[in-house]
């Protein structure tokens, strides 16, 4: 507030403009929460159902001493905390970009265009956690998570959803038209999920197949949570603990990435 | 009153302006939407900002108004540079864009707690300027109606009532009533008159000449991205145009050697032609020697000026 001799207010520092965004986005969400959570639990269940009960009662073969179900139940986690991010951070940015002047708005307060991209990155992120958290509850009460371990799920929520979010908004931010993103989803998405180990471990596949899908983050995300689930023992791979770190490093080197092409989209067109 | 509540500091006069432009420019691709405008704003003062369709009066406020990056020129907001400085500029400014930018996804009070939160007050504080300005705004029963199913008028009226809700020193309004019934026209004006009143600094862009003449201490009229005049509202009729104007349609110009004027002084604007001249009995005496059709003698107006300077009539 002004006083007598003309000094203001000092401006909100960075992290409150952040956490402004944040709580903006938070309120929107949550005020269709059911809504939007239903198919959140419900998805992963029919998944669940169908591949890990219905086909997985056809295969006679375990997984490093899991049944079919137990060994893809965890992968729900890498998926459903990864669509959720791919989603905001391509048509929930480019509506709030393009569609409604979300942006314009915030930007004319004294938040930046970086404010706003931080914000998209830790919103997909958080939403990341909580449905990495909700799915968590749903296996763990249908038996598929059996260690303690499965406390650090949210954690590796966040990451995963951040590492999507990242190459979300570097999706968004070389977007022309909204139609194209049908095209980001069926050629990039879609593939990262039938590569990442959730359905059947990658090694089967052939020739130079198996090492390009374990450099993707998806197939990370998949491995953590397999380990987080039901532990060391049950994960093929005894360098298991690269999957969280290379995770992680793919989190952060995503969001940078694709955060820098987005706020520079956006500038560009101030 | 209104002063107490929005802006207890700036009854004060300081010696700074509130802007500084000197020689900004702005251009998309090879096109040059601001060309070179050198602009003050003193404190407490109300510009406003006129201009035909594609002038660049968008163009400019954004730039001042710390939105949108310039390519050439010096701009100082309060003593800053609004755009490397847009946070601290930012936080003591407030805006109505051209298209409102409300947020769609929230309500009208969600709206004024989120600008608060963005502007960092507390959440008392949020809730308690909310009040003032849904008061200040006659925005009462409203709160709960997302912008869309609010009406142009309620609207703009949220737009303006966000703009106020941190105390800004400075107010923004980018073609505030665009598009409103006359009686919303008119109750917009109160309240941009009781704010500048208040001691407010004021940068509005219009097309209503009525709009500038009424509120505005200063109007500053731009042209394919050129300042083409400034000056308080009467001040610019004076400099620029003789006192009255006899208005014929255009085939009935009449000769200027015959009412004893420069022929400089007929101008033709598409169907009409305007003919200026000091003495309001010279162009009374050529209506009644004439057979025009339809002859009008008045004073000239601002809206001629603008007519004059940039050969284009205003769109409102
Ligand atoms: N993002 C942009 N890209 C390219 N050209 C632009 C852009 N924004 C504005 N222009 C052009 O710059 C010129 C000035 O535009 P501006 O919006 O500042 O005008 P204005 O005076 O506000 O017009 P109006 O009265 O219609 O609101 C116009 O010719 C416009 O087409
Ligand atoms: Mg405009």
């Amino acid at each position: 507030m002004g006083d007598a001799f003309g000094a203001v207010r000092e401006p909100p520092s960075a992290s409150r403009r952040v956490a402004a965004i944040w709580r903006r986005h938070a309120k929107v969400y949550g005020r269709s929460f059911w809504t939007n959570a239903t198919p959140a639990v419900l998805e992963p269940l029919f998944m669940l159902a169908s591949v890990g009960i219905g086909v997985g009662a056809h295969v006679a073969q375990t997984f490093n001493g899991l049944s079919y179900a137990a060994f893809m139940a965890p992968g729900i986690l890498a998926t459903a905390s990864m669509f959720t991010a791919a989603f905001e951070a391509t048509y929930g940015t480019y509506f709030r970009m393009k569609y409604q002047s979300t942006y314009e708005g915030i930007l004319a307060s004294p938040a930046t265009v970086r404010d706003v991209v931080i914000a998209e990155l830790l919103w997909c992120a958080s939403k990341g956690v909580l449905y990495a958290t909700i799915v968590g509850i749903v296996l763990a009460l249908m038996g598929y998570v059996t260690t303690p371990w499965a406390l650090l799920i949210p954690v590796f929520g966040f990451f995963n959803a951040l590492a999507t979010a990242g190459l979300g908004l570097l999706m968004t931010s070389r977007l022309k038209n909204i139609d194209s993103l049908q095209v980001f989803f069926t050629l990039v998405v879609n593939p990262m999920v039938l590569l990442s180990g959730f359905l059947f471990p990658v090694a089967q596949l052939p020739g130079p197949v198996p090492a390009f899908a374990m450099s993707l983050p998806m197939f990370h995300a998949v491995e953590t949570f397999r380990l987080l689930s039901v532990g060391p023992d049950h994960v093929s791979e005894t360098w298991f603990w690269a999957c969280p770190v290379a995770l992680v490093a793919w989190a952060f080197v995503l969001a940078f990435v694709g955060g820098r092409a987005f706020e520079r989209r956006v500038l560009s067109e101030r | 009153m209104i002063a107490d509540t929005l802006n207890p500091s700036l009854s004060r006069a300081a010696p700074d302006p509130v802007v500084d432009a000197d020689n900004v420019v702005r251009r998309y691709g090879a096109f040059t939407a601001v060309d070179g405008v050198t602009l003050r704003v003193e404190r407490g003062e109300c510009v406003a900002l006129l201009g035909p369709n594609g002038a660049g009066k968008t163009t400019l406020s954004r730039m001042i108004g710390a939105v949108a990056p310039r390519d050439g020129g010096g701009l100082r907001v309060f003593g800053l540079d609004p755009w490397a400085d847009q946070t601290r500029v930012k936080s003591r400014i407030g805006w109505v864009m051209q298209q409102d930018a409300l947020d769609e996804d929230l309500d009208a009070a969600e709206n004024l707690l989120v600008w608060a939160d963005l502007h960092g007050l507390t959440v008392e504080r949020a809730r308690a300027r909310s009040a003032e300005v849904v008061k200040l705004l006659g925005l009462d029963g409203r709160e709960g109606s997302r912008p869309a199913a609010l009406s142009g008028g309620y609207r703009r009226r949220l737009a303006i009532a966000r703009a106020l809700l941190a105390e800004p020193e400075f107010l923004i309004l980018d073609e505030p009533t665009t598009g409103l019934d006359s009686q919303v026209r008119h109750a917009l004006w109160d309240v941009l008159r009781r704010l500048r009143d208040g001691g407010l600094t004021i940068l509005v862009t219009t097309h209503y000449m009525e709009e500038a003449a009424r509120i505005a201490d200063r109007v500053v009229i731009l042209h394919q991205g050129k300042l083409v005049a400034e000056g308080a509202p009467g001040e610019l009729v004076r400099r620029h145009l003789r006192r009255y104007v006899l208005e014929v349609r255009a085939d009935e110009a009449p000769d200027p050697a015959r009412i004893g004027c420069p022929a400089s002084d007929v101008r033709r604007h598409g169907d009409r032609a305007l003919v200026f001249h000091d003495d309001e009995s010279v162009l009374r005496a050529a209506v009644s020697q004439c057979a025009f059709g339809t002859a009008i003698v008045r004073p000239s107006s601002l809206e001629d000026v603008f007519l004059d300077l940039t050969g284009s009539s205003l769109g409102g």
